[in-house]
């Protein structure tokens, strides 16, 4: 019989049949063709004219099998376009759900076109370009399968991609778990879209869908709420749950709390004023309501009491205990709101677990030459670094002489350094710097540089809180003729009033600006585009036409770096501007273009931007505009920072200093805080670089990089660290490298080793403050004292858990990983240390596996009783000591684990170890491993036990007579922090 | 036996019959229902499903396609033919292995052969050849095409011509008569080319016509530009080629220019 595998050789029978003048034998050609055509299409390609014209036929009634036919030729032609609209026309029999690679193709094309359709047909709004409704049906029949087969996320990426929201809703209300479904479409519009007002439709959409859940995630919808910048929707949103039960409130705090992480202080203060209105409005309303829920109320005053909600004073007489918690509440959260409370709760963390090691500022500062100011200063900036927000200024007071040193503008700078050591300190800021700051009415005998520097430092203590400084730094700007003291003052305004935008402020800096004085106007520039940050203000305009106009390249500089920054985050918005700088025949103002783009595209990996700044990496003729522009990709790419390595290796590499300058500054910054293994290989080589200035870039960037990652995490930071030593204590290293080397020891231990850059928050919306503050920093290539512009970077990598009181409970939770591995680093010598540190101990593998089996049953008796509710006595009778983390027993192998107490340490890369213990007395509201969380009492009978009272409590000391050295005075002496209460654990 | 086979096998019958008695038009008429038949079985090329009647079944077309190209050249018909032929060729080509050599092959194969001779189609005349395997160039029919490319392409026409008495088979001649006329326009074509004018006793000699009126019908027909004066035919030269396209110097010059100016850029 047959051979099993007969084939024809040839269409051309087929194709001959194709002629014939029977439809029905053209049909059946057709059909055969059809599943033939990827053996033969090279032979159907010549007759496709044929079969067009069988398609084109009105009367032949299998005009879709004939261009089914032709699509599949073109598809192997490669003609993707004719393919798809032959496809299109094919109608349905052109099967979506089709496993072959022409389906797969096709589709992808067509899901292309059609999103190119649409985001084309959206952005030229005028001239709708006609869609092919033939198209829209393939791709909603893509879509629809996708939704019934369960492929949720493909369905939403797609509609996404496509811009069909309404698909997009569907997909989402049909998918089983919604939060889910949500909260990746929250991230998938955060990380793919990239048109700004598209993202925000996206988001809106999805808070509609929230709020018709019948158990909606506020917090998820506040975040959104956030970014459309709906403050009134947001206020609504807390009001309504501060009438509700106590839970409620808790979520309400929690919500504000998280909302105050971005930063947004424009946005904070409008939520703020919407409580205040709406409290007046409604608590009249809602009064009825809550007496219905709770007949135990009596009705009384409504009048009064609602005037007892706007300003809770003591005299609440008939008030009934109802509106008291709540008006108890909405202070707390205008609190939160106002970020008082968390800036408090964090100066308190810092404060209470500062392990800065003095050892080391003592190395440096015994290694420098006397006379080389430059390392001077260097020292005492990397002081205030380490030190930043801690309030321990311990290093200064014992050094007074020769802190002394410092003169000019180097005393400027160790002035403002207190700033940044007493970073957050709201309440006593300005008692602390009253020595220094200028005296009103009598001519005070202070120097111009620190009064300067402290008007400097109180914006650096006020950054983005500024609302009770703002007056009194304006009274000192107008009030000064000093140019040194203006220079501090615009600076400290800019930082006190950071986005507000306030008209008045921006009038008396502008004033200053036009006296066309070098050093103010530099300050005056920024200043102004600190206040203007994000408002892409017409201000912009009339900034850039004063560079042209001042003949002071400083002056030119501050302005391009203050117009970038009032372009912030505005992404399209800001095209004309950049594109305006960017051409600009000053090199400076193009320089400022840079920056422009930075800041306008941070943190989006937008593809155009990276374009841009990569051209003018490799083709703009002035070194420092290159240099910014390779420094620049660091801001757009930091919500990618895998990507950036990547990017810029080659850079690195280039001949031009300045390019690889900008290339270690540029990881540093978008890796700032993670650690990451390509980040250092690519840096390792940078710090040994031939050119002195790429070598100080290098090591700033290492320890941006590195910081809060220990020796047990990466060997190369122990590697890192002898380094510095060496480099600090090599006499014949060059300045510029040891500048570098000092300042990134200070880094690298900043605040008190408690505090990471982190330029996202934990919701991946950018932090604008942090943002703000390392695009100033990256200037202090041309002016050191905006070095300290680093502290608005730094945020506290700590669990701070709050009870509805705001205050700190005990609570504890588990960290499921070796302690060592996120440990505080090894102080530099034995003496200087309070506690001891294990010590790594070889094990052999066999004793390690009999250990580890026994470990196990002894883990497991472990964590039952940390899982049982522990009396006081037992908890003091273990002997864990918690949160140093470091076991007394040294041979004793390192248990997997390790028990904190609230409020702990817990730095990025030990978040996803963190877990919360069941039947604890608390559950926090949010399962969130670090940040502030709120706890929600399981036993509200029971007296609670708090935890972190102790509040860095500081007088107002009188200045040592005579003398004007920071740090000397102003700081109450005999607060030490009190390690928390150590317990020890057995296994 | 399967109703489907038994239908087709009697309507074949019936075109046979008619195909006998050269009612062609009848026979038109049943092959194109027959043809329609066919679609219906499934052992047919290109889907070959191994039917319990494949053999026949796939012999039976085979037999109709045959006549369906023979029936083509009976009715002049070209383009039927090679239509047919297309048809019937998978037959040939694929299915050796099934049903036995059809002795009806090599003349169909000549025919084919002849058929593009006749339309000038000189490389695919070329490529059916080569798709032959070598013992069928034995074969007399495709000897005598073979035989007769051979003479054509060396432009020994009377070789051609002469070759119509010994045709091997009586569907041969109709290819034949049209070859003759192919033979004239390559004769008129050369004369065009090689003489300015010719005396019309000579033209018509040379493109074997019997009579003065036959040259000037077939002139005014395929050639309206001769013209016919004082006995003569003047072929008008087709007019001086028109002077060689002038070297876009300008355009090269401009792009070399550009790229040294790129590559110089690029360093």
């Amino acid at each position: 019989m047959a051979a099993a595998a007969v084939m024809v050789s040839s269409a051309s029978g087929l194709l001959a049949m194709l002629q014939e003048p029977a439809a029905e034998l053209k049909l059946h050609a057709l059909a055969n063709l059809n599943s033939l055509v990827h053996l033969f299409w090279p032979e159907i390609s010549t007759s496709v004219p044929a079969i067009e014209s069988l398609y084109e036929d009105e009367e032949f009634d299998q005009r879709q099998l004939a261009a089914l036919v032709v699509s599949k030729v073109f598809y192997y032609l490669g003609e993707l376009n004719d393919s798809l609209s032959y496809a299109l026309g094919a109608g349905p029999l052109f099967d979506v759900s089709d496993d072959s690679d022409y389906a797969h193709t096709l589709l992808a094309k067509a899901l292309d076109e059609y999103a190119s359709i649409r985001s084309r047909s959206l952005k030229a709004a005028g001239e709708e370009e006609i869609m092919d409704p033939r198209l829209e049906a393939i791709v909603e029949r893509m879509l629809d399968k996708c939704i019934t087969d369960g492929k949720y996320q493909q369905a939403m990426g797609m509609s996404v991609e496509c811009r069909r929201l309404d698909k997009l809703e569907q997909a989402i209300s049909q998918c089983d778990n919604l939060n889910g479904a949500l909260s990746y479409c929250i991230n998938l519009s955060h990380q793919y879209v990239s048109h700004r007002e598209y993202r925000c439709e996206i988001l809106r959409c999805l808070v509609k869908i929230y709020q018709t859940l019948p158990n909606p995630d506020y917090l998820s919808i506040c975040q959104c709420l956030m970014f459309l910048c709906e403050p009134e929707t947001v206020g609504n949103i807390l009001g309504k749950l501060l009438f509700g039960s106590k839970d409620d409130a808790l979520l309400a705090f929690q919500i504000a709390f998280d909302l105050v992480e971005n930063e947004n202080q424009a946005f904070l203060l409008s939520v703020r004023n919407c409580l205040d209105t709406l409290s007046s409005q409604t608590s009249a309303q809602a009064l009825p309501s809550d007496q219905s829920d709770n007949a135990a109320i009596e009705p009384s005053g409504d009048a009064q009491m609602t005037d007892n909600v706007v300003t809770p004073n003591g005299s609440a007489h008939t008030v009934d205990s109802n509106e008291v918690s709540h008006a108890d509440r909405l202070t707390k959260i205008k609190g939160i709101l106002s970020g008082e409370t968390s800036i408090q709760l964090t100066l308190q963390f810092l404060y209470s677990h500062n392990r800065s090691d003095l050892l080391i500022l003592k190395t440096i500062k015994q290694a420098l030459e006397m006379r080389n100011s430059v390392c001077h200063s260097a020292t005492i900036c990397s002081n205030a670094i380490m030190h930043a927000g801690t309030t321990v200024d311990t290093f200064l007071r014992e050094n007074l002489e020769w802190l002394s040193r410092a003169t000019n503008w180097a005393k400027f700078s160790a002035t403002a350094g207190l700033g940044v050591i007493h970073r957050g300190h709201l309440t006593q800021g300005r008692a602390l710097m009253a020595p220094y700051l200028p005296q009103s009415g009598a001519a005070s005998g202070g120097s111009p540089y620190s009064e300067g520097g402290a008007l400097y430092a109180l914006g650096l203590i006020h950054a983005n809180h500024g609302e009770g400084i703002k007056q009194f730094l304006r009274e000192s700007l107008r009030n000064t003729s000093s140019e040194v003291v203006q220079h501090g003052a615009c600076l400290g305004l800019g930082l006190a009033a950071l986005g507000t935008a306030d008209e008045e402020v921006f009038e008396d800096i502008k004033n200053i600006l036009y006296t066309d004085s070098a050093v103010a106007g530099e300050a005056a520039g920024i200043g102004m585009g600190l206040l203007m940050v994000g408002t892409a203000s017409e201000k912009a305009g009339e900034m850039l036409a004063y560079a042209h106009d001042t003949q002071h390249e400083k002056i030119i500089r501050g302005l391009s770096l203050g117009i970038a920054l009032t372009v912030y985050g505005r992404e399209e918005e800001a095209d004309t501007l950049i594109e305006q700088m960017t051409r600009d025949q000053d090199p400076i103002l193009r320089y400022g273009g840079m920056y422009a783009l930075a800041l306008a595209y941070r943190g989006t990996a937008n593809n155009k931007a990276i374009h841009q700044l990569l051209h003018f990496a490799v083709s703009d003729v002035s070194d420092d505009v290159r240099r910014t522009a390779v420094l620049a990709l660091g801001f757009v790419l930091y919500n990618e920072p895998e990507q950036t390595p990547r990017i810029v290796s080659l850079l690195s590499e280039s001949y031009n200093p300045h390019v690889r300058y900008g290339a270690a500054l540029a990881v540093g910054i978008s890796c700032a805080g993670s650690g990451l293994s390509d980040a250092i290989s690519l840096l390792e080589p940078l710090t040994s670089d031939v050119v002195d200035f790429v070598r100080q870039g290098a090591l700033i960037a290492m320890a941006m990089v590195m910081i809060q990652t220990n020796e047990s995490y990466d060997s190369r930071v122990g590697t890192f660290r002898r380094q510095l030593e060496k480099i600090i204590l090599d006499k014949h290293e060059d300045t510029m490298s040891k500048m570098g080397a000092i300042l990134a020891s200070g880094i690298l231990d900043a605040g008190g080793r408690n505090v990471t850059i982190r330029l996202q928050s934990r919701s991946k919306h950018d932090k604008l403050t942090a943002v703000v503050g390392l695009a100033v920093f990256t200037q202090f290539w041309y002016w050191y004292p905006l070095t300290y512009f680093i502290s608005l970077a730094f945020s506290p990598t700590a669990f701070i858990g709050l009870n509805s009181d705001l205050k700190v409970p005990k609570f504890e939770f588990l960290s499921n990983t070796k302690p060592s591995l996120f440990d505080y680093p090894k102080p530099t010598t034995q003496q200087t240390t309070t506690a001891s540190v294990k010590l790594p101990t070889a094990i052999l593998s066999t004793y390690a596996k009999a250990k580890s089996r026994a470990k196990k049953d002894a883990e497991s008796k472990a964590l039952e009783k940390a899982e049982a509710p522990q009396s006081e006595d037992a908890s003091t009778a273990t002997s864990m000591q918690v949160d140093g983390g470091a076991e007394k027993k040294a041979p004793e192998p390192e248990s997997t684990f390790q028990i904190l107490t609230n409020p702990a340490r817990v730095v990025p890369a030990q978040e996803k170890y963190i877990k919360f213990l069941e039947a604890g007395r608390y559950e926090p509201v949010k399962l969130a491993p670090s940040g502030f969380v709120l706890l929600r009492d399981l036993k509200p009978t029971e007296t609670e036990e708090l935890v972190l009272t102790d509040t860095p409590a500081t007088q107002a000391a009188t200045t040592a007579a005579g003398q004007q050295i920071p740090g000397a005075s102003a700081m109450a002496v005999d607060e030490e922090p009190h390690p928390p209460q150590p317990f020890e654990y057995t296994s | 036996m399967d109703p489907k086979l038994v239908e087709v096998t009697q309507l074949f019958s019936r075109f046979k019959a008619a195909f006998a008695r050269n009612d062609f038009d009848t026979s038109v008429g049943l092959l194109s229902q027959l043809k329609v038949l066919l679609t219906k079985f499934p052992s047919l090329p290109p889907s070959f499903q191994q039917t319990p009647n494949a053999v026949e079944e796939l012999k039976i077309a085979r037999d109709i396609y045959e006549h369906a190209v023979v029936l083509s050249v009976k009715i002049e018909d070209q383009d039927a033919f090679e239509r047919d032929f297309c048809q019937l060729k998978p037959y040939y080509m694929d299915t050796c292995d099934i049903i036995p050599q059809s002795p009806e092959e090599y003349p169909i194969l000549g025919l084919n052969l002849l058929r593009l001779l006749v339309q000038n189609r000189i490389a695919e005349f070329h490529t059916e050849l080569e798709l032959l395997p070598v013992n069928a160039l034995e074969n007399a029919c495709i000897k005598h095409a073979v035989e007769l490319e051979q003479s054509f392409m060396e432009g020994a026409y009377n070789r051609v011509l002469s070759a119509r008495q010994a045709v091997p088979h009586e569907t041969y001649v109709y290819f034949m008569d049209l070859l003759a006329k192919t033979v004239r326009d390559e004769l008129a074509g050369c004369s065009e080319k090689g003489y300015d004018y010719m005396s019309i006793t000579e033209a018509k000699q040379m493109l074997m016509f019997s009579s003065d009126q036959e040259l000037r019908e077939y002139i005014t027909e395929e050639h309206p530009e001769w013209e016919i004066k004082d006995g003569c035919v003047f072929f008008q030269k087709a007019k001086e080629t028109q002077p060689c396209k002038e070297i876009p110097s300008l355009q090269v010059i401009n792009q070399t220019l550009s790229y040294a100016r790129e590559l110089e850029r690029i360093v």
